[in-house]
This record gives C-alpha cells, structure tokens and sequence, in this order.
C-alpha cells in the first residue's frame, strides 16, 4: 500500500511494472482512484470464487473463504483520509508512505487532522514494514510512534537550491520546539533533529547521493554495508529521486531481485499526467508536458523541474475547486509563482473555475498571463501559435479533461 | 504592468511598517497572500510598504507598527503561540487601543478573544475585543460571502472568502465585521462574521481575504496612513482594480446560479 500526499501514482506505477518485469501479476488501481471506492473498484477486477465480481475485492483480498484474487500482489495507492477505513479491512504487508504535505485542507480540516486519523489506523493495524521518506520529519514521527517495522529512504546530501518558505511541520512533532535542520530539500524535507528531544531524521537504510537532475535524473542508491547502485531514469523533478527510493527500498526488502531496475526505469513512462508527454502536431514536433500540481510542495517542485529546461516554453495553468480538488484555493497564495518571471516563459495561461484567482494570484507577483474558457481552447491556442514546448500544469479534476483532449491530439 | 503606477513623489514620503506575527507558526491558509496585497497595493501608490517577520524566538516591537497581520494556524500551533503571545498581551492592548490597524484571522481572530473552549481544554486568549469561542461540530466549512453595514463608504460591495473552522465565536455586541449571505460565519445561528473594533478587524474569512477584496485591503492602509501621517488614501493614485473585482463577483454569482457553490 502507497501513501502520502505527493508521488503515490508515480511510485505506485513503478512498482507495478518493476513487479510484472519479473513476471509477476499484480492488482492495482494505477489510474490514481485511491479513495475507499476506487480501492475496491481495482480489487474487484481480480476478485474470483464463488461470489465472483459481487465479493467486492475486499473480501477477496482479505482472504476470506468467499474469495481468492487472480494476483500474486496488490499494489495499492490509498489517499490519506481513506488509509484508516482501507486498513480495516486489508492488511498490507508493506506500506509506503511517501510524505505528508499541506493537500486539500477543507477536505480534511487541517494537517493535524489528518496526521491523527492516519496515525490511529497505522497503530492500529497488524504487524507490517513502514518504508517511509525519512527525510519528512512529520512521517518519521508517525513511524516510530508505530511499533512497526521502518525502513527508511532518503538523499543525504544537498541538492537543489530552492527557496520554498512554507514549511509546515517544522515544529518537533514529539515536544513542540523548533527543528533544526542542516539543510532543506523542499517543504519541510531535510536533515533535521530537535535540539530539545532528541527525535531527528532516522538513519536512511537507503540514501540518495550524487543526485543529478538534469538532463535527466541520475543518483547512486547506497544501502547501508553494500555497494552503491547507480540510478537513471528519464525523468526530471527532484520529487521523482524519492518514488524512485521508495520503490527501490520496497523490492529490496520483499528480496525481490533489483537487477531489472535500470532497464524497466528506462523504459518506464510516466502516465495519468504525472509529467506525461506528449507529441502532436505535424511530424509531432510539438511537445506537451502535463503535469499534476495540487498543493504547495508539488506546484513548487514542478515549477522547478520546468525551469531546468532552458528552452522557451509556454505555460497553461488550469485551476479548478470541486470536491476532489479541494473547495479552497487560499494555497495557491503559497506557491512561488514569482519564479514564472522567466526569461524562457513566453505566455501564461489560466484556465479553469478558478482562473480568475490565478490570475489575480499572478497580478501580485506583476506577471501578466491570459485567461481561456476552457483548457482545450487553451492548448488550442498555443499550438496554433506555433509553440512548440508547452507545459499543462492542472490540479485534480482538470487532469482528466486535459489528458483525454492531448491523447486524442497525438492520435 | 498597466497597474504599476510606482509614483517617486511618494515614495521617499510615506512609509508603513506592516508587522507579520507569527509566520513560522500561523499560516496556515495562504496569509501570505494578504502581507503581497498590502505590499503590492501600496507599492502601486507610491507608497514605501516595510514588511517584518516577526518569528517566535524574536524580539517584537509594536512602536513603529502601522499594521498588524495575526493570520491562523492548527490548533496545536495556536496553542504555541497563544502561551508566547502572553508576554505581549499589554504591547498588543495599547497598540490596538490606540487605533493601530490590525487584521486578524481565523486563529488569529480566535486568539483576539477572551478564550477558546475545546474539549481538551481552555486556550487562553489575549481578551483586545469582547469575545469568546466554543469548539463545536462540525467544522464550518464553505465559500462564504458578507455584506458590511456599518462602513458603507469604506466596504461598498460584497466581502468574499472560504471559511473552516470548528469554533464558534460570540462578539456579543460588538460590530459584526459583517451579515452573513451565503455561508456559516461566526457560529452559524446569528448571521454574523467577524468583528470590528477599533482598527481591528477579526475574521474567519481566509482565501486569502485581502487580493479578492480590494476595498477591505484599502480600509486597512487609509486606517494606517491616517493614523500615522494625518492623509487619505484617496489622495494617491488609485489602481485598476478590474481583475479584483470581477474575481469578487464570480464568488457572489455562484450563489444566484442554480449550480452548488
């Protein structure tokens, strides 16, 4: 089981396909559903006995005597409000938790919140390895409060220089005093210890080194006493090292062979607009990168991983508030847009219900952009303008819609 | 920008110091976003806008402060808070008594009260307005839009926001910051949100309040200036405040079309 608030499709979908490179099969809701629902929609697929499709996954994946699942693994994503009522009922055997950031507050009222419902089902539930980020104090915290068994990831050295002032969680979890950190990598993730409780960064059972994000991302994975394995994987985004640890650490502690890792990484593309692209046009010279951005920490990451490319680009930005993106949009004000005042940016625009807080959101950081009905017409535009690397970068809801008009472009 | 309308007459003249307290630990909900507001609305006036971050472990000074930003935070973050704004209980009373222009909002505006009930106890507050606050259930969460009665020059149209929050809070008979429309406000049953006292303004509203509520913004600078130079704000060069109000007025319309806001 995956989860956290960023990264739970990327490694999720990783981990499926470094799985079925060894011929396993595997059960799996890779489109990113993760919510109570969504889980026992992907279980049902694989459910067989004599209930058949009507057992629900749940109770075929729980083993009962009404039902079997045609899979020798499932691998699961699970949103954080959904972990405690999913962990009632299936019983995972490892559990990935990529990090805990500011996401979807109206949804489930504030951090702490949240922190307290996922900490009360992870106590809960059976014996089971947490492979966690260590470097995301609020999730370390969570594990050892657990009397589970932790298996942390994590980079060990600096990486990126970054300037990211939201920092929720840098209060020791355990007695309240400020944390002190030798260095950020973003949000609250870091190296970090409380001066006043002793509670820190645990020690990393799979460290990160000689991080290299561009042209693309390359890093030595060295687990403590063997030797280092060099990571490449076409990808950008620092966030991507860490669905790459988490992976690697999981397969790894299943005594899973990693030998096939660099060959199904390299083969690997991202899917479900998690940094999908795309080549339309005539003789597919134009390029579109979407990506999925819903908070802070990931519009910021991604905000970054485009400004490595140097080359001139055009941005669409597309904003909606129904119930799955979250109602409340006040974190869009958290997001350092002011790093669009690119030189490589030639146009934004905004699309979406709420294009016009976007838009006013970039008025105050004095960047113009213009504003389209919808993100169809929007990439319409572009595309007829010639460009020829364009970036989407929508939140929840507007995925669906983009991804499906850009499939059906590259058709 | 068309709205950049930096006038250097100004700019050596008129200064406001605006004081961010707390921003390690209160900010939950894009209060960022009001301290850029300021910034920028000043800025488009000609008007030389200081901001100071004023984190835990530093020294605060109210003497030179023009504005006050006290935004919300979790309950556990309140809660350290609340115990280190004690020290400062009598700085804050005076400067709030003499007219100092504060925006306080969500737990910030809790905070402004006598106390917060939560079953897990009291949170003292810092008793600046006549208020109180119970935790109740559920939260109150909602797109929210006002209308203010008691400043019609100042607040002429709408004040829109999103609202979440479990407490309710009285303000007996102090000046609700304004009616209820559309939405919960202070505790669901009375129709009010916020509170006005002095130049004080206590609010729920978050979204952040100020970028889509220009006039509010505005009401906080006129108070400032006022009280510091003796001018009007209405004397500096006004912005374009098109995209603001259109923005403001797409929150109001989802209310009268049929579809859920």
């Amino acid at each position: 089981m995956t989860c956290g608030t960023n990264g739970k499709t990327t490694t999720n979908n990783l981990l499926c396909s470094m799985l079925e490179a060894q011929g396993f099969r595997v059960v799996s809701n890779r489109l990113g559903a993760n919510m109570v629902e969504g889980v026992a929609a992907a279980l049902a697929t694989a459910a067989k006995g004599p209930l058949g499709y009507l057992a629900v996954g749940y109770l075929a994946a729980a083993k009962g005597p009404l039902g079997y699942l045609a899979a020798d693994f499932a691998c699961l994503e699970v949103d954080e409000a959904s972990a405690a009522r999913v962990l009632q009922d299936l019983h995972p055997d490892f559990m990935i938790l990529t990090g805990l950031f500011r996401d979807q507050l109206d949804r489930y009222g504030e951090i702490d919140l949240t922190m307290k419902a996922l900490e009360k089902a992870i106590l809960e539930a059976p014996d089971m390895t947490l492979v966690i980020n260590g470097d995301d104090p609020l999730t370390a915290y969570l594990a050892k409060k657990s009397a589970h068994r932790i298996v942390s990831y994590g980079v060990n050295e600096k990486v990126t220089g970054d300037v990211d002032v939201i920092r929720e969680g840098r209060f020791c979890e355990n007695c309240g005093a400020p944390l002190q950190y030798d260095f950020y990598h973003f949000s609250q993730l870091g190296v970090y210890r409380c001066p006043s409780c002793g509670f820190g960064r645990p020690e990393i059972d799979y460290a990160a080194y000689g991080v290299r994000l561009s042209p693309q991302l390359s890093f030595d994975i060295q687990k403590i006493n063997s030797a280092p394995v060099r990571i490449s994987a076409p990808m950008t985004g620092f966030y991507n090292v860490y669905n790459i640890l988490a992976v690697f650490s999981v397969l790894r502690e299943m005594k899973l062979s990693t030998e096939m890792f660099s060959e199904v990484l390299s083969s690997f593309k991202p899917q479900f607009g998690r940094g999908e692209i795309f080549h339309v046009g005539e003789k597919r010279r134009q390029k579109v990168l979407l990506n999925l951005a819903k908070n802070p920490a990931g519009f910021n990451q991604n905000i970054s991983a485009m400004l490595q490319d140097r080359s001139p680009k055009d941005l669409i930005i597309v904003i909606n508030d129904n119930a799955q993106d979250g109602r409340d949009v006040s974190w869009l004000w958290d997001v350092d847009f002011d790093r669009l005042a690119d030189e490589t940016i030639r146009s934004i625009t905004v699309s979406g219900l709420r294009a016009l807080d976007m838009q006013l959101r970039l008025k105050y950081v004095d960047i113009k952009s213009e504003r389209a009905p919808d993100v169809e017409k929007a990439i319409d535009e572009r595309l007829a303008d010639g460009c020829e690397n364009l970036y989407v970068l929508v939140n929840y809801t507007a995925l669906y819609e983009a991804h499906k008009y850009l499939e059906g472009l590259e058709k | 920008m068309n709205n950049d309308r930096g006038n250097e007459q100004y700019s050596n003249s008129y200064r406001l110091n605006i004081v961010h307290l707390y921003p390690d630990l209160l900010n939950l909900y894009g209060d960022r976003g009001n301290i850029q507001c300021m910034r920028m609305r000043c800025k488009w006036r000609g008007i030389d806008a200081q901001v100071t971050e004023c984190n835990l472990d530093d020294h605060l000074s109210l003497a030179s402060a023009d504005i006050v930003l006290l935004g919300g935070g979790s309950d556990r973050e309140q809660q350290i808070v609340c115990t280190r704004l004690q020290k400062i209980r009598q700085d804050l009373r005076d400067y709030v008594e003499d007219g100092g222009s504060m925006l306080a909002v969500c737990g910030g505006y809790q905070l402004l009260g006598h106390y917060y009930d939560t079953p897990e106890g009291r949170m003292e507050g810092l008793s600046l307005v006549d208020l109180y606050t119970e935790q109740g259930s559920p939260r109150l969460i909602s797109n929210i839009v006002l209308r203010n009665e008691s400043l019609p020059d100042a607040l002429p149209y709408e004040i829109v926001g999103f609202e979440n929050h479990g407490g309710r809070t009285y303000i007996g008979s102090n000046t609700p910051f304004g009616r209820v429309l559309y939405g919960h406000g202070n505790n669901g049953k009375d129709a009010c949100e916020g509170v006005l006292y002095r130049g004080v303004i206590g609010t729920y509203l978050h979204g952040p309040l100020l970028p889509k509520n220009p006039h509010v913004c505005d009401l906080l600078l006129q108070r400032a200036l006022y009280r510091k130079y003796g001018v009007s704000l209405a004397d500096f060069p006004a912005p374009d405040d098109s995209l603001e109000r259109e923005a403001n007025r797409a929150v109001v319309s989802r209310f009268h079309s049929p579809l859920a806001p």
